[in-house]
């Protein structure tokens, strides 16, 4: 009983959130009036721009280093942080032998 | 039990190393124009690192690994990032001015010498996570705590 209670209520959840990330009938933020959808999906911008604003044809890349490039640099210090982490934790310790 | 894998395995891994690293070059220096780029390619060459190291044996990778070399390798890469991004500074953080106006690696969208700094960038994020994935490899395998 518990446990059908609990996923109907996930099911209802994800119901809710598929209707307000629909583009037709969804949440409207940003600015409003007519223009909503560009400003919120800004796919279509990245593939039409992305080649003449950044220059590679891998829109990926285009987003990752140019649009995102925020992103990136706290990627870069994760991958930092984790190995210097890493290499803290795994070194011989003072009171280890040999 | 020895530390390498027998005569078979380190056949194999002295043919696929090199074409694991030029595959690994390959994703990187064209990670603007094909999918991949700077993380992938990195770790492709990474993964050429930790064949090396499970099919030698730990005493012969650390005859080539230099710790100080990779530490400096991994900052320099994640400097020349940082410095890279700052270059068009006085529009924006990562303004791409190489490619806007046309000072270096401003060819035709598509070959290889073009898109500003994407490619300096590309290799930059490559040196690092390449550096980065196999100091991190070597101190797992290097301080281990149990004994043989």
């Amino acid at each position: 009983m518990k446990k059908a209670l609990g996923a109907l209520s996930l099911l209802f959840i994800l119901g809710i959130l598929l209707i307000v990330a629909h583009p037709d009938y969804g949440l409207k933020f940003g600015f409003g009036g007519k223009d909503w959808q560009t400003y919120r999906y800004t796919d279509e911008y990245y593939i039409e721009h992305g080649i003449e604003e950044v220059g590679g044809t891998n829109i990926v890349t285009d987003i990752v280093f140019d649009y995102r490039g925020y992103d990136t640099i706290g990627e870069a210090t994760v991958l930092f942080t984790a190995i210097a982490g890493a290499v803290a934790l795994l070194r011989r310790w003072r009171d280890d032998d040999e | 039990m020895s530390e390498d894998m027998g005569l078979i395995v380190k056949t194999m891994a002295r043919a696929t190393i090199p074409l694991i690293g030029i595959f690994g070059t390959y994703v990187i220096s064209h990670g603007h124009l094909t999918p991949g780029g700077g993380f992938q390619g990195g770790a492709t060459i990474a993964g050429a690192g930790v064949l090396f190291l499970i099919a030698f044996g730990l005493s012969e990778a650390k005859k080539r690994y230099g710790h100080h070399v990779y530490s400096a390798l991994e900052s320099l890469g994640g400097l020349v990032f940082l410095g890279v991004a700052m270059l068009g500074m006085s529009v924006a953080f990562f303004y791409n001015t190489l490619w806007r106006k046309g000072i270096v690696f401003a060819g035709k969208p598509g070959t290889l010498l073009s898109a500003g700094y994407l490619p300096i960038m590309n290799l930059a994020v490559g040196l690092k996570v390449f550096a980065g994935l196999v100091s991190a490899m070597m101190a797992i395998a290097a301080y281990r705590r149990w004994k043989e």
